[in-house]
């Protein structure tokens, strides 16, 4: 069954807002998605320096043996991506359902201070559905 | 020259025609205003008493023109005398036009002769924001209390008004009820007028 | 995968929860009496509503990418256009036009046919020199620094102060696009 293991979201200076473990794989803890999310975020600038097309807007798949990662990045700068078991589909129209959970739940909170962690209740209820209306999630807890 | 021509000048504001109210705008231009207006709240204040205060004293304002808004417009220019009428008038009037829908409910209070309840499963203007947990009880609906005193008070029904979190049992997120507590000259003047007149 | 074709502003505006825009315009004049209140100054109200704007234009900004599904604009001019066709008709559901464009292609103005934040008002003698709806210009800036665009954005046309229209003029100042490695990078 395909599924979902894991979801970050990194503000626009490669900070981790925001990450959801689905799975009992690679469970990371706190400093680690720190600084996955950190490195991800200089290996997708570099990428679109290494392109050799003009324009290039950075990694948007990353095929790997035992896991795929689907990027999305706004205009704005921030980064959505997902962790998920290869060959699971739909995972791009997923990532733009985020974002726009995330200009709702997030933006339109006046409690959420921009560029910080996301701890908004509404967008954790909201994103949980929106995954489990896929029904590509794979809830390991 | 573009724009001139499109929106009609008038003289006076007053000669110009009141709306219909049927013009509309994005939920999401509102919310994002509110967002800030919240925002800008919070760095005048240093707690959430003065927040919630602040927010009503916003809804008020915004209650008193509504009141005159739509008793000109909608109900002809009569004037609302009984406590049920002005309630009704605020549950579903009032709410059709600010929020798009009636209020779920309105019920009288059981504990005391003065208070009366509006609820929500959502007010409109909570529907993006969660409140962090550190900001206890706090409600932005205090904007909508404001609002309903606001209402109340330029009718002649002066109250208190306060908005409250109601945790509902199985459901995830709590409810919202405006809470009118009227003053005692209402309700005297309530209990005097009319019951001579009508017996209920 | 295609991207999705970029959409009207009324497309948007037709598919998203709307609310009555008496709503929108008496909140908005409860913010205006609220600054008055703490300011006083007419031009400190002016600053700190452009502020506010500021504020919202770099949080609206994704909302307007996330639904427009507009791509990088290939100039500024595309922008502009952008902005007045989409952006004030998906939020406001106003119908703006872009004008008097300069040699450079650098600045322009957006005209607005209509403006929700102005209905019922009327400014008092003692606040001549208010500029009411600066809070769009706040947006406008905002939301175009989100995407690499430092503007200025001032009115040259003011109903509310006796004009016969309401002209915003956006002046792009520098495009700064962020490259790595960036700036803040050890």
């Amino acid at each position: 069954m395909a599924a979902i293991y894991s979801l970050y979201i990194i503000n626009k200076s490669g900070g981790l807002i925001f990450y959801k473990d689905y799975g009992s794989k690679g469970r990371m803890d706190t400093n680690d998605s720190l600084r996955v999310a950190s490195l991800w975020h200089s290996m997708h600038a570099i990428s679109q320096q290494l392109s050799p097309t003009l324009g290039c807007s950075g990694i948007e798949l990353l095929e790997a043996d035992t896991f795929d990662l689907h990027c999305f990045q706004s205009l704005t700068g921030t980064k959505f991506f997902v962790v998920c078991e290869p060959g699971t589909q739909h995972m791009e129209a997923l990532l733009k359902v985020v974002y726009e959970l995330y200009t709702d739940y997030v933006l339109k909170n006046p409690f959420y201070e921009m560029e910080m962690p996301i701890r908004c209740e509404l967008f954790d209820i909201n994103l949980t559905q929106a995954i489990q209306k896929d029904r590509v999630a794979l809830l390991g807890r | 020259m573009i724009g001139v021509g499109k929106i009609k000048q008038y003289a006076n504001v007053l000669d110009k025609p009141l709306s219909k109210g049927k013009q509309e705008v994005s939920l999401s231009a509102f919310a994002f205003l509110f967002s800030e207006l919240v925002q800008y709240n919070q760095t005048q204040v240093d707690n959430i008493a003065e927040l919630e205060r602040r927010l009503e004293d916003a809804g008020y304002a915004v209650g008193a023109r509504v009141l005159e808004l739509l008793c000109h417009r909608d109900k002809g220019n009569r004037r609302e005398t009984r406590l049920l009428g002005i309630l009704s008038f605020v549950h579903s009037t009032v709410w059709k036009v600010l929020f798009g829908k009636v209020a779920d409910s309105l019920e009288k209070g059981t504990e005391h002769e003065d208070e009366y309840m509006i609820s929500e499963k959502e007010l409109l203007v909570n529907k993006f924001i969660s409140i962090p947990k550190d900001m206890g009880t706090f409600n932005c609906g205090a904007f909508v209390a404001g609002i309903v005193r606001g209402v109340l008070d330029s009718a002649g029904f002066p109250a208190v008004v306060t908005a409250h979190f109601v945790p509902m049992e199985g459901q995830q997120r709590p409810r919202t009820t405006i809470l009118i507590k009227f003053a005692e000259e209402v309700l005297r003047r309530e209990a005097s007028t009319y019951n001579r007149i009508v017996k209920r | 995968m295609a991207p999705a074709a970029p959409r009207t502003g009324e497309a948007i505006f037709a598919s998203v929860e709307r609310v009555n825009a008496e709503l929108f315009t008496l909140t908005y004049g409860a913010i205006v009496r609220q600054l008055l209140t703490d300011l006083e100054e007419v031009e400190e109200v002016n600053k700190q509503l452009d502020q506010m704007g500021y504020n919202i234009g770099i949080r609206l900004i994704d909302e307007f990418l996330a639904k427009s599904n507009v791509s990088r604009c290939v100039d500024f001019k595309e922008t502009a256009e952008v902005i007045a066709k989409v952006g004030f008709k998906m939020f406001l559901g106003v119908t703006a036009s872009v004008t008097n464009w300069d040699a450079e292609g650098t600045c322009c103005s957006i005209v607005l046919e209509d403006n929700p934040l102005v209905d019922f008002v009327e400014l008092p003698d003692t606040c001549q020199g208010l500029y009411y709806c600066n809070i769009l210009s706040g947006v406008v800036r905002g939301a175009l620094e989100m995407v690499s665009m430092k503007t200025e954005v001032t009115w040259i046309r003011d109903m509310l102060r006796g004009d016969d229209a309401y002209e915003l003029q956006v002046k792009l100042l520098k495009q700064v696009p962020e490259e790595y490695p960036y700036k803040d990078d050890e």
